[in-house]
């Protein structure tokens, strides 16, 4: 199992190499949510650029956090649910299109709200997986890392996509909503193997929805560049 | 809600022991083919769901093991989309009963929502596991590339391996272009005929560089894709071959300007290598060296260190180093020469052996029985000796023997009454007439005599014989031994380290001629104790020893000799010698008047062990050399 981590550890290493210098640019401008006139001005498409970027690589990096996971925690037979996690993921209330043609059909503006919505309600739910993550034993600390590092990307993603809207759609800031609270319910010190599957769900949960939000900036910005063939 | 933990518990263990149970049989298609587990009783089941473009998908059944539901119509197919607690589950929305495919187009397909589709039977029985569940993305395989092609590259310089750049086309039915989805490729080579195929990285890009094929082996590339972070990979494409025979050398050129120039520098290497080697030949072919003057007389010594006063003396006539043309006109008037026959060169000898190669060995091994002739190979045996290699090359080191000194004896002055030796010193003309004197001395005493080859002739006398100038000893020995020779050598070096006051005013000695057995040379030393005798009273002139006995004169000469000289023995009653009258007489002194002492022969008996001083470091040197340290001698 430490072959494995090392192994995981040196994957994870070499390909956010490339995504984190390339992406680590922008995070000042983006977190500036307040005053646009300290950061120097980037263009709407570069921004896209490192939107779209920032977000695959988080799936990226989510979908190797729940493969670790699912190694690491969770029985063979339960690895099944990940695909019956459909009732309880958190964000199934959202209204987001889930087909393409559906994609195509919604407006800038309902695509951009989207990933806001889908950024900003699983901010923290991360952030309770970490604390949860910390209370194994055994967790190995790529994943902890992982997950760590898939938290605070999340976290600044959210001001990117801000900026994004507000120089896209021309509108006002957007204050966070966090309507989404009072689904997510903490436990109390819940057991093991429901700890388990909860994270496990939790994970999953996310991972998809982490594609979700790349393929969604990226038929954005096909429709910003080419809108005829992007149809 | 508050579910009581036990509970819970109990629940979620049902749930995974009917998991447990429910997962061995049938398949799980969603995770992986190769977990399934064939059982008896194989129900319908699912076989595979597949989409390749994350808009459509499609799942295939199977009837299992029920041959009743063999007919494609028996089983229908369900499916719930899970996109709101409400959903329920429907039937599929088309059917390729042919395949047994159901078919889900674009209005029923959705992404992130989880699917799960189930069989059921006319009966309403229904066939359905939980792993057959899934979400559109999961299930996602893209259809292999299109259009895979390549180019050569480049070519090592050896000329035995290639790159190649392999490029291709995302497949058709994946929107790549609208980021739709996010494709990365795999490209995998091998050789002809092997079975490993040789995997390179995965990476998104449309191209992809092979490096390291060799020339002359076929390959064959085919290719593959899968979604970026997914894991279940497209099918592979065909197969491309890729085979380079003849590598176009377009700098074959280059090369050869290369070796031309390499050629061309290594040549002019070659020469200057050559030159600077034979520089010294080449010199000598372009400019001959002068030869050098030979100054006879001087001593190169004294010009270099610059003794003007010792050159004018030398110059002048007052030492030995007498130019040349002083000792010719000394001796000149020696009526007392004696002639010398020497036969260079006497085939008809049949004492001789083969292996005498010189005369001169041949006159001075005493062990073989020489002839009667006398050879001296080297012409200039007389003649004033240029130098020392003239000397030694005439020089024979052996043993001089009984014959030897029979011609030893034929050659110095003195000879015996008896015998009538002559000694043609001039080159190879023997007196006929006089060889059988050497003849008669056959019986004769052993005469070994000690010479002084570079003789230097005087004199012709009308009989034909050669007067020999006075640098010659006649030693009579009867049985030399190698003991009386070295004795005779020691005894040599001893006298040669010794300061004598004899000197002759006006009588040359004898410079002894010692025949150096060993071959180093013979030195001429004043041997005038040894040589020391009365002859000179037969012998009025100095310096000239006539071979033709005078066999009065010798005979005390001889006494006087015998008492001694080490060499003679004392019951050798015919052995002559000679009164010590040398060509080279040794400078002893130099009086007042700066006219040099020599060292006289004595004309009574000399002591039999008087210290002489010859002439030092006077050895087989050409006559006229004058070396420092004898000068030291000669100041008074």
């Amino acid at each position: 199992m430490n072959m494995m981590t090392v192994m995981q550890q040196g994957i994870w290493a070499v390909s956010l190499w490339p995504y984190l210098l390339t992406v680590s640019i922008p995070l000042d401008c983006k977190e500036e949510q307040g005053s646009l006139s300290r950061c120097p001005s980037i263009s709407q498409e570069k921004l896209l650029d490192r939107v779209i970027q920032h977000a695959e690589l988080i799936y990226r990096v989510s979908e190797e956090s729940c493969s670790l996971f699912e190694e690491m925690f969770v029985p063979f037979p339960l690895r099944l649910q990940r695909n019956q996690a459909g009732y309880t993921c958190i964000t199934k209330a959202l209204p987001i299109p889930s087909s393409k043609s559906e994609i195509q059909q919604i407006s800038d503006k309902w695509l951009l709200h989207s990933v806001l919505m889908l950024v900003q309600s699983w901010i923290e739910p991360l952030v309770y997986l970490q604390t949860t993550l910390d209370r194994y034993d055994d967790a190995p600390d790529m994943l902890l890392n992982k997950t760590k590092w898939v938290s605070e990307k999340l976290i600044s993603l959210e001001p990117g996509v801000v900026v994004l809207i507000k120089k896209m759609l021309d509108e006002g800031m957007l204050t966070t909503t966090n309507s989404e609270q009072g689904l997510f319910q903490y436990d109390v010190q819940p057991e093991m193997l429901e700890s388990v599957m909860r994270d496990y769900t939790l994970l999953s949960c996310f991972k998809k929805d982490a594609h979700k939000m790349e393929t969604l900036l990226k038929l954005l910005k096909c429709r910003q560049t080419d809108i005829y063939n992007c149809a | 809600m508050a579910v009581s933990p036990p509970s819970s518990k109990l629940l979620l263990l049902l749930l995974i022991s009917s998991l447990g149970w429910l997962s061995t049989p049938g398949s799980a298609f969603i995770m992986d083919r190769d977990h399934m587990t064939s059982s008896a009783p194989l129900e319908p089941h699912f076989t595979e769901c597949i989409s390749r473009d994350q808009e459509t998908f499609r799942c295939w059944w199977s009837p299992g093991n029920f041959q009743n539901l063999s007919d494609p119509g028996a089983l229908r197919v369900f499916y719930l989309k899970k996109d709101s607690p409400t959903s329920e589950w429907k039937e599929c929305p088309e059917y390729i009963l042919s395949n047994r495919e159901c078919f889900f187009d674009v209005q029923h397909t959705s992404i992130w929502i989880p699917y799960c589709v189930q069989l059921r039977s006319q009966d309403n029985v229904t066939y359905f596991q939980e792993d057959d569940c899934f979400t559109v993305e999961n299930i996602v395989r893209p259809d292999p590339p299109v259009s895979l092609n390549w180019t050569l590259l480049n070519i090592s310089p050896s000329g035995l391996s290639y790159d190649v750049m392999v490029n291709w086309e995302p497949p058709p039915s994946a929107d790549v272009r609208a980021g739709w989805m996010r494709i990365e490729y795999e490209i995998q080579y091998r050789e002809r005929n092997t079975t490993n195929w040789e995997a390179l990285e995965m990476q998104p890009h449309t191209q992809q560089t092979i490096y390291g094929l060799h020339k002359g082996k076929e390959y064959e590339v085919h290719i593959r894709c899968r979604m970026q972070a997914f894991t279940k990979f497209g099918e592979f494409s065909d197969s491309i071959f890729i085979q380079v025979t003849e590598i176009p050398s377009k700098e074959s050129v280059f090369p050869l300007t290369l070796v031309v120039v390499f050629g061309i520098v290594g040549i002019l290497i070659l020469i200057m290598l050559i030159v600077i080697s034979q520089q010294h030949r080449l010199m000598m072919i372009l400019l001959p060296p002068v030869p050098a003057p030979k100054i006879k007389g001087i001593d190169p010594e004294l010009l270099k260190k610059g003794k003007l006063e010792e050159l004018n003396f030398i110059l002048s006539g007052g030492g030995m180093g007498g130019l040349p043309t002083y000792a010719p006109d000394f001796y000149q008037d020696e009526p007392w020469v004696e002639f010398i026959e020497v036969d260079a060169e006497d085939p008809d000898s049949g004492e001789k052996e083969d292996n005498q190669g010189s005369d001169t060995q041949r006159l001075l091994s005493v062990s073989q029985p020489v002839s009667h002739h006398m050879h001296i190979g080297c012409s200039n045996a007389i003649s004033f000796p240029d130098d020392d290699s003239g000397r030694a090359s005439c020089y024979d080191p052996d043993v001089p023997d009984q014959d030897t000194l029979m011609l030893m004896a034929t050659l110095l002055p003195g000879q015996p009454e008896d015998r009538e030796a002559s000694l043609n010193v001039v080159e190879r003309a023997s007196e006929r007439g006089e060889r059988p004197l050497i003849h008669t001395q056959t019986g004769g005493p052993q005469t070994w005599v000690n010479t002084d080859f570079y003789a230097q002739v005087s004199n012709v006398m009308p009989s034909g014989g050669v007067v020999l100038s006075p640098g010659q000893q006649l030693r009579i020995q009867e049985n030399t031994s190698t003991t009386e020779e070295e004795t005779q050598k020691t005894e040599k070096e001893s006298e040669g380290n010794e300061e004598t006051d004899e000197k002759k005013q006006k009588e040359l000695q004898f410079q002894m001629l010692v025949v150096d057995p060993e071959g180093s040379g013979y030195t001429t030393e004043s041997s005038a104790r040894q040589i020391s005798t009365p002859p000179s009273s037969p012998m009025p002139d100095k310096g000239y020893h006539t071979i033709q006995p005078q066999p009065v004169e010798t005979k005390p000469a001889v006494t006087a000799e015998d008492n001694q000289s080490p060499y003679i023995l004392p019951d050798s009653p015919q052995s002559q010698f000679f009164a010590p009258v040398a060509d080279y007489t040794v400078v002893q002194e130099v009086d007042s008047q700066h006219s040099l002492l020599l060292n006289p022969p004595p004309l009574q008996s000399p002591p039999p062990c008087l210290p002489q001083h010859p002439l030092k470091a006077l050895p087989a040197m050409p006559v006229g050399y004058i070396t420092p340290d004898l000068l030291g001698n000669l100041s008074p």
